[in-house]
């Protein structure tokens, strides 16, 4: 296999990886972040600031990922 | 650190973006520094969305009206269209608009950074006793 293929198979492997990852760390925290505010519901302000700080955060890597994709996409020769 | 750290992160970043316009535009050209506040205002959006959603749906109180959430759901759709757009203009660095993407967070981390070398948040507490006290 040369580097050519080996990229056109990676770049949508890595995206789909990052997404996978993302998806399962944002349903987690989450998850989290519901059981902490049923259990303190006068917290809910601090909870609910730091999950869309975390939320952002995840959802950073993945854009990272995707325009690694879009920078490594230019890359891939006809 | 309550809820109002977001908004004033968002203004922040606003203020630092037009301090670095006039800057870029001189020593980096005019594409560069428009891609790096493109990528900006989009995370600044981004993040507007993001907190606008989950202040209406994750509350102990639940969901009130579906109606906002929907639009901020259309909103996001948008959103992410227009982040397509801008990751496929040729004249756009996709590095310039990921240092702008990376500008809102690396302004929220210096603004932690700073609370938590102030004690800001146990300082606004005590504050907030006493006023409860009195």
């Amino acid at each position: 296999m040369d580097y050519q293929s080996m990229l056109s198979l990676a770049l949508p492997l890595g995206v789909a990886i990052a997404a996978v990852g993302s998806a399962l760390g944002l349903g987690r925290a989450v998850g989290s972040a519901m059981e902490a505010i049923g259990r303190q519901p006068e917290a809910a302000g601090k909870i609910q600031t730091a999950m869309i700080i975390g939320s952002a955060l995840i959802e950073a890597l993945t854009i990272y990922a995707l325009v690694v994709f879009f920078i490594a996409n230019g890359k891939i020769g006809g | 650190m309550g809820l109002d750290f977001i908004d004033r992160s968002l203004r922040t970043t606003g203020i630092v973006l037009l301090i670095f316009l006039p800057f870029g535009l001189y020593y980096f050209g005019v594409y560069p520094t428009i891609a790096v506040l493109s990528g900006t205002v989009w995370a600044m959006f981004n993040i507007m969305l993001l907190s606008k959603l989950i202040r209406s749906v994750i509350r102990p109180e639940g969901v009130e009206n579906i109606g906002p959430v929907l639009v901020v759901l259309v909103l996001f759709v948008l959103l992410f269209a227009a982040g397509y757009f801008l990751l496929t203009i040729p004249q756009f660095d996709p590095m310039c608009l990921l240092i702008g993407f990376t500008g809102l967070f690396a302004i929220m981390f210096l603004k932690a950074v700073g609370r938590w070398l102030t004690n800001a948040d146990e300082q606004s507490s005590n504050t907030r006793n006493i006023q409860k006290v009195l």
